[in-house]
Parts: structure tokens; C-alpha cells; sequence
């Protein structure tokens, strides 16, 4: 559960990314804010002084206020890193998609094309790794691959990329970190899409890993995946405590042990799927299971 | 060095309980039972040295300013015992096989985080007996391949139930290894309708995560 003070904290770091994403961007670019990045923004501007949120006006309320969080040097890196996974969600959807539907899409793209490049020249080696994480998950996919660790790992290797080169400190702590979230969120995504996959004959790692009955795991599988991602959830847990965080540490813990978890109760339960999911991640690749930040 | 009252999160006028008190919830954060094999072992263990220093130094400066005054039963978690029975003899190597060489050499690459080479050298051993799946198991494990370092570490077990290092490394990776949760995020004094609203922004942040 979340104090007041780390709720109204989140917010701002949300809207203060959105804001940062218009202004260095554009406002297409906007629509590409996501809780996913919000984290990461928490992440690593936790290791510096807090800025203080302050009132700034918001599109979506129609020139209303909400409180933001200005830090234009902290959400350089999240910004850009959430262009260029915007625009490779949307690449990868045109080539999968027929021409009337890739043709929405190739619209989408239009407005995007500008920041995308602008994006890919702040951070043009988490463009190229985004690109070759993609590509080798769309190769796993091709293979039906029962790994879970490698089909993992694509995209757990991906969102370790969305962390800067820190010090040397902070940085291995960093990734390990960023690498189970990923590994988690993959994970998690892949067992709320079971069903649907089975039923449409799609790829899912968990199928080829697992036996599946109606689309649904045993109960002892579902136990097993439950036991490796709360392992993740440990490891991530550990690296969090050596990150000389500033600020945000109990914000950060709770969505770890608390939103994650819960997360996975309600995709095990099966009441995740009909909610509307605010989008943690905005890519999604050209296959069922490309993740995305 | 960094200000040890800034290492242990407490302000110069705080007093000796508060400092005992800050010195012992940082032990229990960065105990090396917490971090016993563990990837990042290497910097909990500079981080609780660190800490160590911190309340040794501050501990004498007060015990010389009050003259001659004991620092009592803190002696417990300086440097030297939490040195001495962390991870330098915890997991793989307490292992029986030291004597076997190529074994030694893979967790001497495993230790120095060179996964490749351990994982060359182990690819090329014939005799793939307990140790060889448990180093494997280590490997995975620590690039994050969980499920891979369970099943190896189940092999390992299968073979030498006796054996306590595999026993732990399979509870690591079954989830009934739970290193120290700071928990006082779950703390509020907020009303319960004010709880329901936190609750419901939290699961939304997080909803997002496994969007599509």
C-alpha cells in the first residue's frame, strides 16, 4: 500500500514525464508516457536530490494544473528511451499487420518519425539494442522455444539497457535489478496470455515449457512459476537495498513486493485480463510475446 | 572517509541509542546471510565493511570524549565478526570437491563474475556428477536464468541429498530462501477509505506492467 506521500509522489514523477515528453518531443510524444518509465525515472533520479513537484498545466485536464516533477536532466535518458520503444512497437506492428490495419499504424508513425530520430540520437545504443533484443526474441519465437530463461532474457536484457552507465557501484546493482523486473514482467505477461495463445495456436513460452490443459497450467506449474518469480523478486529486492537511493526507496519497495505480486495474483485469478491496463510497457513487438518497456 | 554518521543515516547530535538502533537495522539490511551467494555479495560485503568502520570510528570518538566510557556489548558486529562469518565461507565455497581442480577453477571464474569461462571450462568436464550440475546451477543463477539454476540445482540434490550447499541453493531458487524486506512501506496512518484509494493506484501503476 502505498502512503500518501509516495502516492503523490508517483503522480508527479507521471505527469512530470508526460510534460517532459511534450516538451523535448512533442505532443504526439506524449501518448507515449507509461508506469513503466515512471519507475525508472524513480529509479534513477532517486539517486540524486529530489526535485520538488510544482503545478504545470495539463492537456488532459484541458489547461487544469496538476503537480509535476520538472526535472528536465532526469527524464533526458527516460524520455528518449520511451520514444524509441514507441516507435519500434509501432515499426513492428506494420510489418505484422495486413495493409488495412498496418496502414493505421503507418499513420501513427507519421507524427513520431521526427522524435524517433531526434530520440535515436540521444541514446543511439539502446536503439540498436531494443532492435537486436527484438529480433532475437522474434528467433526464439520462430524456433518454439521451451525456454523460459531465454525467451526471458531477450526482454529482461532489454530493460537492463534502459539503465545509463553509472558508477561502478550502482551499476551492477542497477541492472540486476532492472533484469528481474524485466523477467518478471515477461513472465507474468506471458502466463496472462496463455489461454488466448492456446486457443489461437500462438507462441508462449509457457506452452512449450509446460503442459497445458485448456490453456491453463497444473496447479504444481503454476506454484513453480510463482517460486521463480518471487526468486526474481528477492534478487531484485537485494540490488534495490544497494543503490544509495536519496529518496524513494519505500516507493520503489512497495511496487516490487507489493505491486508485482499483486499483479500476478490478479493474472492467476484471471481478474487482470478484463481490466483496462494501463500500459507498463508500450512496445510490443512484432511477436505475441516481444515485451516492451 | 564519508562521514560515518551520514553511513549510518543518523545526524551528528543523535544520540548513542539512536546510533545502536540506525547501526543494527543497516546489519540486519545488509547481513551476508542476505546476500550469501548472491550476485552482488561482493558489494554488500564492501557495504557492510563500511558500515562497520562507521559505528567503529563514531563509537571511539564518543567513548573518548566521555572518558574511558566502554562501547559495551557493540563489539559484537565490528569489522572483524561479520568479516569473518560472512560470505567468505558461505555457498559454493564450502563445497566438498575443493580438491578437484577444474572444479575450483570454474568457481574461481564464477566468483570474479566471469560466467563465460566458467562455463566454458565446465562445458568441457565429462564427468557430470552433483558439482557439476551445482556449478552450472550457480552459473545460470547468477546471470538470472532461474529456471535453468532450479533444475540443475534439483539435479544436484537428486544426486547428493546430503549435501547442505545444494539443499540451500535449491531453496534459494524455490522461493523459501527470503532475504531481510525492509517492510515498513506497508506502514500508514491513513484512514481506511484513503487505504482503498493507495490500493487502487498501486495496482494501477503496476497493471500497466504486463500490458499489451
Amino acid at each position: 500500500m502505498l502512503s500518501q506521500p509516495d502516492a503523490d509522489r508517483y503522480q508527479a514523477a507521471y505527469c512530470g514525464l508526460c510534460r517532459d515528453l511534450g516538451k523535448r518531443y512533442g505532443f504526439a510524444a506524449r501518448f507515449l508516457v507509461s508506469y513503466d518509465m515512471t519507475f525508472l525515472y524513480l529509479l534513477l533520479a532517486g539517486q540524486q536530490p529530489e526535485t520538488v513537484a510544482r503545478p504545470c498545466a495539463c492537456p488532459a485536464r484541458c489547461g487544469g494544473k496538476k503537480r509535476c516533477v520538472c526535472d528536465g536532466e532526469g527524464y533526458r535518458n527516460v524520455s528518449a528511451a520511451s520514444v524509441i520503444l514507441g516507435w519500434h512497437k509501432l515499426e513492428d506492428n506494420v510489418r505484422d499487420s495486413g495493409v488495412l490495419r498496418g496502414l493505421g499504424y503507418r499513420l501513427l508513425r507519421l507524427p513520431l518519425r521526427r522524435a524517433y530520430r531526434k530520440a535515436r540520437a540521444e541514446l543511439p545504443a539502446f536503439d540498436t539494442l531494443t532492435r537486436d533484443r527484438l529480433e532475437r526474441l522474434h528467433q526464439l519465437e520462430q524456433q518454439n522455444s521451451p525456454s523460459l530463461d531465454a525467451t526471458a532474457d531477450a526482454f529482461a536484457d532489454l530493460v537492463r539497457g534502459c539503465a545509463p552507465a553509472g558508477s561502478v557501484q550502482s551499476a551492477r546493482p542497477m541492472q540486476m535489478l532492472l533484469y528481474h523486473v524485466g523477467r518478471y514482467i515477461y513472465l507474468t505477461d506471458a502466463l496472462d496470455d496463455l489461454a488466448e495463445d492456446c486457443a489461437k495456436g500462438q507462441y508462449n513460452p509457457l506452452r512449450f515449457r509446460f503442459r497445458t490443459q485448456e490453456g491453463r497450467l497444473s496447479q504444481e506449474d503454476l506454484d513453480y512459476l510463482t517460486q521463480l518469480l518471487d526468486s526474481s523478486v528477492n534478487l531484485a529486492g537485494s540490488a534495490l537495498a544497494l543503490l544509495e537511493l536519496e529518496w524513494g526507496e519505500s516507493l520503489l519497495e512497495n511496487i516490487l513486493y507489493l505491486g508485482l505480486p499483486a499483479v500476478l495474483a490478479a493474472v492467476k485469478a484471471g481478474s487482470f485480463r478484463a481490466s483496462d491496463r494501463p500500459s507498463f510497457h508500450q512496445l510490443k513487438g512484432r511477436n505475441r510475446h516481444d515485451r516492451s518497456l | 572517509m564519508t562521514d560515518p554518521y551520514k553511513i549510518l543515516g543518523v545526524s551528528p547530535t543523535a544520540t548513542d541509542g539512536e546510533i545502536k538502533k540506525a547501526y543494527h537495522a543497516l546489519v540486519k539490511k545488509y547481513h551476508p546471510d542476505n546476500y550469501a551467494d548472491n550476485p552482488l555479495a561482493d558489494l554488500a560485503s564492501e557495504k557492510m565493511k563500511e558500515i562497520n568502520e562507521a559505528y567503529d570510528t563514531i563509537t571511539k570518538a564518543r567513548s573518548a570524549q566521555s572518558s574511558q566510557q566502554s562501547t559495551g556489548g557493540y563489539s559484537g558486529y565490528g569489522t572483524g565478526s561479520y568479516q569473518q562469518s560472512g560470505y567468505q565461507q558461505s555457498g559454493y565455497q564450502q563445497s566438498g570437491y575443493q580438491g578437484h581442480s577444474q572444479f575450483t577453477q570454474v568457481r574461481q571464474y564464477i566468483h570474479a563474475n566471469q560466467l563465460d569461462a566458467a562455463e566454458a571450462l565446465l562445458s568441457g568436464m565429462s564427468p557430470q556428477n552433483a558439482e557439476w550440475y551445482y556449478l552450472k546451477g550457480e552459473i545460470a543463477y547468477r546471470r538470472g536464468w532461474l529456471d535453468e539454476a532450479r533444475q540443475c540445482f534439483q539435479t544436484a540434490y537428486s544426486m547428493e541429498p546430503g549435501n547442505g550447499n545444494y539443499r540451500v541453493a535449491l531453496s534459494r531458487v524455490q522461493g523459501t530462501y527470503t532475504p531481510y524486506r525492509q517492510v515498513n512501506y506497508q506502514n500508514s496512518d491513513l484512514d481506511t477509505a484513503c487505504n482503498i484509494c493507495n490500493t487502487l493506484l498501486c495496482l494501477q501503476c503496476m497493471c500497466g506492467g504486463c500490458g499489451r
